[in-house]
């Protein structure tokens, strides 16, 4: 019992984190279809935002803001210029948003240098949980990532932006005709989900490296997580990331990590074999 | 039909009698290369072998990717099994050196064509096409890299392995650059003339039709997963024969052999030779070559940042790929002043 609840606080540690990472994912590739090779270079930017507010003297929680921000007007500017050419051409899409990867990788390392960055996160101590000392910064990203991704649902359940997108998605000639700007609405909905993964970024930063290709670890497993869990539903991806996070969790414990997280990417290559459409389609 | 470069198809109806402009191409490029060694030596020739290697990589993929019109992001992961495969079998294993080798080759291609096959199995058949398949191959390069990175006690983790002996066999090695140069010469050269000779029959006719409309294909009583998965075991084999000779060319095998990076900068070479002709993916693996060397004599770090916007000019102003963009201006330009007559 006792070994039982570290492995479930990491198991959801790790959830929470695949949660976060892949909330952006769901809406820009799961709901709008769009192959964005250049998702991990948004969380990226979320951890460097980290890096220059703590730089300026700024703490955690302006940063916590400020990345969203970030990312809702880099994403923005991106979909404008690149990203609404290329609605229509997934091989479009692939070339275009993985050369924009190269490119943010690199200026971002050019301007901040190879070497991980040091950031501070807030609670280092750690706080008991049915006996067991647990670090409070993971079980504050625990609480976190659930309250965003409850946020998240609301948002494309309850509001007018939601039911716009929703709509838009399901019939973009109905809906334009029946008022809705198609390119308004894609160009928000991108940027809503750069500013999902700008937000991730901040959150993951104290748990691990932050580097120019920090982003990249994420990439795949985000895009797994959303086609596991379903694209194109929203609630999918808790189901996604609490099965490849479980499994990848309850692995790492027999096998090396990197060798668990590729194993856990084999394995839903299989499972996309017999159920194409994901746990929880839409 | 559509004309871009992503979705390149080649123009033959029936298989040609004489020679076309493609063969013609290649067998001038192939007999030029015979008798460089006689005007460049030593290290300039061993980094004329590498691109010979490079080239043959990138066949491998225009023979999935402009044939077939399905895009692997993964293919630097066969290339990596040949060169890990070559580099494992000699190093950890104590084999005979009259065959360590071949040993190593095959398996390293072998192992390709067995994970090519297996993955092709689960999505081809399972009805995975276009960019489903180029993110499962995305994934595929970062699964192999992380086990590469990994795994230390077998692949050496982030620094790799030293000390793959040169390529040899029953005795006779390939140690000095001009004989690792012409062994590279001659694999290259035989396969990209049997691929052009197999693609210009039968298999690339419906290769073709599969890109056009694989439904129509099947009804024709073709096994259209089938052909695919064929093609891209047979592709996977080629990138693996490539890295394999390229470990035992250069003596060490490291983790950007197997990494994603690779896999975009075989596109690329594939695109700017303009993607379906085949002779066009080793033109363009040397011209893009010699791009990056001028390029990264300047500024080492700016080289991704010319990758990166190069896919971006692909799709926005080229893409039908640089060859096609500067022969449209021309003949637009001929036009023009016939028109001014």
């Amino acid at each position: 019992m006792e070994a039982l609840i570290p492995f479930s606080l990491n198991a959801l540690t790790l959830i929470s984190i695949l949660l976060m990472v892949s909330m952006g994912m769901a809406i820009i590739f799961g709901l709008m279809n769009v192959i964005n090779l250049a998702h991990g270079e948004f969380i990226t930017i979320g951890a460097f935002t980290l890096v220059v507010v703590q730089g300026l003297g700024g703490n955690f929680w302006l940063a916590l803001i400020a990345a969203p921000i970030v990312g809702y007007i880099i994403g923005l500017a991106l979909e404008k210029a690149l990203i609404a050419r290329i609605y229509e051409n997934p091989l479009h899409a692939i070339l275009v948003t993985w050369g924009l990867s190269l490119i943010l990788q690199q200026v971002i390392q050019l301007i901040f240098g190879a070497s991980p960055q040091s950031i501070t996160g807030p609670f280092p101590g750690s706080i008991d949980i049915l006996g067991v000392a647990y670090p409070a910064y993971r079980l504050f990203l625990i609480a976190f990532a659930l309250a965003t991704f409850a946020a998240t649902i609301l948002v494309f359940k309850k509001t007018k932006f939601g039911l716009d997108l929703r709509a838009s998605i399901q019939s973009s000639e109905m809906a334009s005709v029946m008022g809705v700007n198609p390119d308004k609405i894609n160009a928000r909905a991108f940027a809503s989900g750069a500013a999902l993964a700008a937000l991730a970024g901040v959150l993951l930063a104290p748990l691990t490296a932050v580097t120019a290709y920090m982003g990249i670890n994420y990439l795949a497993r985000s895009f797994f997580v959303v086609l596991v869990g379903g694209a194109g539903s929203i609630s999918g991806v808790a189901a996604g990331s609490g099965l490849i996070g479980s499994l990848e969790t309850a692995l790492s414990y027999e096998i090396p990590t990197t060798v668990a997280q590729a194993l856990v990417l084999a394995l839903a290559i299989v499972i996309l074999r017999f159920r194409p459409q994901g746990i929880l389609p839409a | 039909m559509t004309t871009t470069i992503l979705n390149t198809t080649p123009g033959q109806i029936t298989r040609k009698q004489k020679l076309g402009p493609a063969s013609i191409i290649a067998i001038g490029i192939i007999l030029a290369l015979l008798i460089l060694p006689a005007f460049v030596q030593g290290y300039t020739l061993t980094s004329y072998r590498d691109v010979l290697l490079f080239a043959l990589f990138a066949l491998s993929l225009d023979l999935f990717w402009g044939k077939t019109g399905i895009l692997s992001f993964g293919h630097a992961t066969f290339f990596g099994l040949g060169a890990y495969g070559m580099a494992i079998m000699s190093i950890h294993f104590s084999i005979d050196p009259a065959i360590v080798s071949l040993v190593g080759l095959l398996a390293g291609v072998g192992m390709a064509a067995l994970v090519a096959l297996i993955v092709g199995y689960f999505i081809l058949y399972g009805g995975v096409r276009g960019a489903y398949f180029t993110i499962v191959t995305l994934a595929l390069t970062l699964i192999a890299n992380h086990v590469a990175v990994g795994w230390p006690s077998v692949t050496g983790g982030d620094s790799g392995l030293i000390g793959v002996p040169p390529f040899s066999i029953l005795g006779w090695s390939f140690a000095d650059p001009i004989s690792s140069y012409y062994l590279a010469l001659i694999v290259l050269g035989a396969c990209l003339l049997s691929s052009m000779w197999v693609m210009s029959g039968r298999l690339g006719l419906i290769l073709t039709a599969i890109q056009d409309d694989e439904i129509k294909v099947q009804t024709l009583g073709y096994k259209t997963p089938l052909l695919l998965l064929m093609t891209f075991a047979a592709s996977a084999a080629m990138a693996a024969l490539a890295g394999g000779l390229y470990a035992a060319g250069n003596g060490f095998v490291a983790p950007d052999m197997i990494a994603l990076l690779l896999s975009t900068e075989v596109i690329i070479w594939v695109a700017v030779g303009g993607s379906g002709t085949l002779v066009g993916a080793v033109i363009g693996t040397a011209i893009v070559w010699w791009l990056q060397q001028k390029i990264s004599s300047i500024n080492a770090s700016a080289w991704p940042i010319v990758i990166g916007t190069f896919f971006i000019l692909l799709v926005l102003v080229f893409p039908k790929g640089p060859a096609a963009f500067v022969l449209d201006k021309v003949k637009k330009l001929r036009r023009d002043k016939e028109d001014d007559r």
